[in-house]
């Protein structure tokens, strides 16, 4: 009767033997050919219009996208882990604090190509071109238009004064734009300043904070406060809602970018870098020119109601209807050198 | 001899099984040892005392309040006979099946400015009500979404319990006048005590692995000190030590759950096991117990799927459809197979634990479960990191295999499936074990002293016994698995999508209408495995 026990392990291992075969008898054959035809994608950004410029790559090119899609920093610990055996070759994701986090632990190299920089400004690339940017986003005020005058609004800092208090939304400090936006301040301001903006705001809110962006602007029109900093393609998106409930409350608010007068908007970019132990670099760089061409940046911004990082790209009619606007002119690398300091700061000031 | 041999071939394949499952928890545990740095300081200066409050309120609470719906439950359905019992059933394992983050997203989604609750008074009654009453982000909100969500872990092991122990001691009771709470409290509670801690303690371990709910509602709890080290601080080593002194404190309830449960046993004294002879509600005492059942059904299933149904007709034909049988394989493929794998092992490491006395035997199992109470994606480091060493080990095998790849398995579903095995071994064990719990060793006993082996009494009267118990295993991983998130996202191998990753990608996008399509797929699989569940067991006389 031990017979039985046997068989029903060896069962359960050829089960085990079998999926893994199915998944990496793939891999090898193509390892093996000459000139390899694929390329590994690990991805922080998941919307589907990602997945049909992935095929349209393929069809113009004839490589084939590999793509494992997660959230930022559980992909880098894997990236990480995998060490030189790894078989990314792109790592793709939101926010520039942890792109700068992935050159930092030395996870990619610096790749050069003239069409790269053709396509992308170089404030939008990293200094020594290890990640280069490809969609923008701006972190900007949302303000209720019956209550509160454009004029009356100015710049991020003078948020913190008294005539705010409890008339501010923002999300919580886990949140990584929010980790950006202090990061900025920091490198702007400096550390000090930084914190006492970080603690006056805190001192303003409307309400402790809680859920996502477009929570935010829903709590304005609910009336629990008055104006909310968030990302510009939420708003986007709430105009855009399936749900023509979104749509009402999103034409209630207005749009404002900050400090234009003084050191500008923050933004941030959703951006890609080669991985350093890449086995396939030239379709990783291939894959880099075509999504930053000016026919992909179309769809690959627009999808997300973000603004295209290449120049020769009109942004959207609903973007272009905002205007144009002052950007902050720091490093982007930056943000990722203060995101601790910034966590630390939040952690003390008591920014939930 | 023989019997000797035997029992060592169970022991060798129980220990194999137990060290496999806890090989990656030892990654964590030596956690404890790395020198706290200025982070570590940081997190226990200025946040680890409100996130450990804020933690230990959610699991109290939740705990508390699941045990008495889940009991209640149970024990309703167990012993009295009224409207619409056979359906609710099976229907109240039903909330089961809709992930606890998609239940958050969409409770939200009702209460709040633009959802139905408020829009509905707004224009249709002319109420403009302080937004306040709606918030449901907040703890009280997260407590009623993990209870209303968890309780069927408390209800389904409790059910099985109730409904297949042995009627004497109920009538018993009832002979010597006890009245119905007295029975409930002094005799049902006592003995099926072992199922309600059992479930209770993986909703406990549930809600403090969980971190897609709290973090959408902004609750701060021991989980978000976890992540907040490891990915705004970038410093694992300190993320995994918080993951340890969590994994001290599970261990600390594990202790506690067996000094609960005692040394007694309660197996079955005779032959034959009768289901309980169920009581005829009448009147107003059977329209209560109806509509207790309903409206638990509505709040943990009904009311989430019709909102849900709602927003897939929003988006419906906005979302890319065609790849959606390929998710449906895919997380039908490795729920089954990882659950499968779940049982065969509960059943081996369960009966060594019934075969050798003494106190390791018992407890060596228990440390299986600890995977359960750790962050999915603290497990998946974990699991990454052992699976590498592995690969390279095996690097010389995969090159005479002709494997142009020193990355082989790690690349591959197995990676992903082990995890899941480590993640829910827990849910499948306790299903097992309060199992073997009940049908005790009196008839093994006797089949063993009738000359018969150890594994053939295993294959002849042990599981056949245990039907019920190893299918409620083997279903309540499978939801489980289906509904899994960490995990997935990040062990999965390339193009390889499932159910569940869709939801949650849509979901983190704030963009939840869209995941309702996922979303709904999830719960029909679930509730398609629970009406086959429901189905197979329900053998009770009408």
């Amino acid at each position: 009767m031990k017979k039985a026990l046997y068989i029903i392990l060896t069962f359960a291992l050829v089960i085990l033997a079998a999926c893994s075969n199915d998944t990496t008898t793939k891999d090898t054959t193509n390892n093996n050919t000459k000139e390899s035809k694929e390329v590994n994608l690990y991805t922080a950004r998941h919307y589907d219009v990602d997945d049909e410029l992935y095929a349209k790559f393929e069809a113009e090119t004839g490589i084939k996208v590999n793509v494992i899609k997660g959230e930022a920093d559980e992909l880098l610990e894997r990236i990480k882990r995998e060490g030189d055996a790894t078989q990314a070759d792109l790592f793709l994701t939101a926010d520039a604090g942890r792109l700068f986090r992935a050159k930092d632990e030395g996870l990619l190299q610096a790749v050069s190509s003239d069409v790269l920089d053709e396509q992308i400004p170089a404030n939008f690339q990293d200094k020594d071109q290890m990640w280069y940017g490809l969609t923008k986003r701006a972190r900007v005020m949302i303000y209720n238009k019956e209550t509160v005058k454009p004029e009356e609004l100015s710049t991020y800092e003078a948020l913190t004064e008294d005539k705010w208090k409890g008339r501010i939304l923002i999300r919580g400090s886990e949140n990584v734009y929010n980790q950006s936006l202090l990061a900025s301040f920091i490198e702007i301001n400096g550390e000090e300043n930084a914190k006492e903006w970080a603690s006056g705001l805190v001192a303003n809110f409307a309400r402790d904070p809680e859920g996502g962006d477009r929570d935010q602007a829903k709590a304005i029109v609910a009336g629990i406060g008055d104006v909310a900093i968030m990302n510009t393609y939420y708003f986007g998106q709430m105009l855009n809602s399936e749900d023509p409930e979104e749509v009402k409350v999103a034409q209630k608010l207005g749009v404002f970018f900050p400090n234009q007068e003084t050191t500008g908007t923050h933004v941030n970019v959703s951006g890609a870098g080669v991985v350093k132990t890449s086995k396939n670099k030239e379709n990783a760089i291939k894959l880099l020119e075509f999504l930053s061409s000016p026919e992909s940046q179309i769809t690959f911004a627009e999808a997300n109601y973000e603004y295209p990082v290449n120049k020769s790209v009109e942004p959207s009619e609903l973007l272009k209807s905002w205007g144009e606007f002052k950007e902050q002119e720091i490093p982007l690398s930056t943000l990722g050198e203060n995101n601790a300091k910034s966590i630390l700061i939040f952690n003390e000031v008591g920014w939930k | 001899m023989k019997r000797m041999a035997n029992l060592n071939s169970w022991t060798v394949l129980a220990g194999i099984i137990i060290i496999l499952l806890f090989l990656p928890n030892l990654t964590i545990i030596s956690g404890i040892f790395t020198p706290s740095n200025e982070n570590w300081e940081h997190m226990k200066e200025f946040v680890l005392t409100t996130y450990i409050k804020n933690s230990f309120i959610l699991i109290v609470f939740t705990a508390v309040l699941t045990i008495i719906i889940g009991s209640s439950l149970a024990w309703m359905i167990a012993q009295y006979q009224f409207p619409f019992r056979r359906f609710l059933k099976w229907a109240l394992i039903l909330p089961l099946s809709i992930p606890p983050f998609i239940g958050a997203y969409t409770y939200h989604g009702i209460v709040n400015y633009t959802g139905v609750v408020q829009t509905t008074l707004r224009e249709h009654f002319g109420l403009e009500l302080n937004p306040g009453y709606f918030d449901i982000m907040n703890l009280p909100g997260a407590i009623f979404i993990y209870t209303i969500f968890l309780y069927p872990y408390v209800y389904t092991i409790t059910r099985v319990f109730l409904s297949q122990q042995s009627a004497s001691l109920v009538e018993s009771a009832r002979v010597l006048g006890k009245g119905p709470w007295q029975v409930f409290f002094q005799v049902v509670i006592p003995v099926s005590r072992v199922s309600i801690i059992g479930g209770a303690s993986l909703v406990i371990l549930e809600v403090l692995n969980d971190y897609g709910v709290v973090k959408y509602y902004g609750i701060q709890t021991f989980s978000t000190a976890i992540f907040q080290t490891w990915f705004g601080l970038g410093d694992i080593d300190s993320a995994i030590k918080l993951a340890a002194s969590l994994m001290g404190f599970v261990i600390i309830i594990l202790m506690l759950e067996k000094v609960l449960r005692g040394r007694r046993q309660y197996s079955y004294s005779t032959t034959k096991v009768r289901p309980l002879p169920r009581i005829q509600l009448k009147g107003a005492k059977a329209f209560f117990a109806s509509s207790y059942g309903f409206i638990i059904l509505s709040l943990g299933f009904c009311i989430p799927v019709l909102q849900l149904m709602d927003w897939l007709i929003l988006t419906f034909g906005k979302i890319p459809m065609e790849e959606f049988l390929i998710y449906v394989k895919n997380s039908v493929l490795v729920a089954g197979i990882s659950a499968t794998c779940i049982v065969v092992f509960a059943l081996i490491v369960g009966n060594f634990g019934r075969l050798v006395h003494g106190k390791i035997s018992k407890l060596l199992p228990k440390l299986t479960i600890l995977g359960y109470s750790i962050p999915g994606a603290v497990i998946a480091v974990a699991v990454v990191t052992a699976f590498i060493a592995l690969d390279r080990f095996l690097a010389p095998l995969y090159q005479v295999l002709s494997a142009n790849s020193t990355l082989v398995l790690s690349v591959s579903l197995v990676m992903l499936i082990t995890a899941y095995i480590i993640r829910f071994f827990a849910i499948g064990y306790n299903s097992i074990e309060s199992g073997y719990d009940k049908i005790g060793t009196d008839f093994r006993d006797a089949s063993r002293s009738l000359g018969v082996g150890l594994t053939k009494t295993f294959f002849k009267v042990d599981v056949p016994m245990m039907k019920g118990a190893i299918i409620s295993g083997f279903i309540l991983v499978f939801i489980d698995i289906l509904k899994e998130i960490p995990l997935t996202l990040i062990l999965r191998p390339f193009n390889f999508d499932t159910l569940s990753t869709k939801a949650f990608q849509y979901a983190s996008d704030e963009k939840i209408m869209e995941a309702s399509q996922a979303s709904l797929l999830i719960i029909s699989l679930s509730a398609i495995a629970i009406v086959i569940f429901n189905k197979f067991l329900d053998k009770e006389p009408k």
